[in-house]
């Protein structure tokens, strides 16, 4: 099988090679909701990596909106309130 | 490894730091330049939980430097204890030794895929590449990296991203609520 002779081949073509896939599903499983939710046997690497890229680009996305929504908050805060003496003592 | 709630905490702290060193209160910024530095401040703070030891947020904190401007640049040196900003010489290095390799083998490559194209374990492999470059592409720094340690590096970067994530969302809500 290809995926053993890559073992044996030398560290500058090193290609992602059995173990490590099956390391990376099992940590990966925690993290991401839909391989959890799948039958834990049969998860492809590709597959495993599709869903890492979608989640990390979901997570960019996220960090992203909330930024906005934090900008336009600290723009918009009630200038009088109690609360927001306190969160602008926070973070202004 | 660190227990996701302290790392909450001290993101939190750093974060925080960073934007009150924006001193928003004292210019007339527009949404979108404020938006900016509150990002800024996140990602910058995120990475330097790491203190230098994954290459993903070494990486992050270069490119923070050398996009920002003369008062990004202290912002950024302040929040980060130490400098690791020789790294940006040490990546250029390996960058140019690698695209020395990848053309050296390039050759080799295009034979062997002429013969083996229509295999379904070909077809797979094709796909793990593929995918594994994108990959490369979303983690920053990942271009540098081979794929042993891109798997770790991934690893560590979503608990990261996470737990910035979390912090950010909760600090959000708590302001809504206020307001």
């Amino acid at each position: 099988m290809s995926s053993r002779r890559s073992r044996q081949s030398s560290a500058t073509v090193s290609r992602i090679s059995d173990d490590q896939i099956i390391e990376l599903v099992s940590k990966l499983r925690q993290l991401l909701p839909e391989i959890r939710n799948r039958r834990s046997d049969k998860v492809s690497a590709s597959k495993v990596l599709q869903e890492t890229c979608n989640y990390i680009r979901s997570l960019h996305r996220e960090v992203d909106d909330l930024s906005e929504r934090l900008s336009q908050l600290l723009a918009t805060i009630d200038a009088d309130s109690a609360e927001a003496a306190i969160i602008r003592s926070l973070i202004m | 490894m660190r227990s996701p709630c302290s790392l909450k905490q001290e993101f939190l702290k750093k974060w925080i730091m960073g934007i009150q060193r924006c001193n928003f209160s004292k210019k007339k910024l527009s949404i979108l330049e404020r938006k900016k530095a509150i990002k800024l401040s996140a990602d910058v703070a995120m990475a330097s939980l790491r203190n230098g030891t994954t290459c993903w947020s070494r990486a992050l904190i270069a490119k923070a430097v050398n996009q920002g401007n003369d008062e990004k640049h202290d912002l950024v040196q302040q929040m980060v204890k130490k400098a690791p900003i020789r790294s940006v010489s040490c990546n250029k290095r390996m960058m140019r030794s690698k695209k020395i390799l990848k053309r050296s083998c390039g050759v080799r490559r295009r034979k062997c895929a002429a013969q083996a194209s229509t295999r379904p374990s070909s077809i797979a492999k094709r796909l793990v590449r593929k995918r594994t470059r994108i990959l490369k592409s979303l983690i920053p720094g990942g271009e540098f990296m081979n794929e042993a340690s891109l798997i770790e590096e991934t690893l560590d970067y979503i608990l990261s991203l996470r737990a910035q994530v979390d912090v950010m969302r909760s600090l959000a809500i708590a302001s809504e609520n206020q307001s």
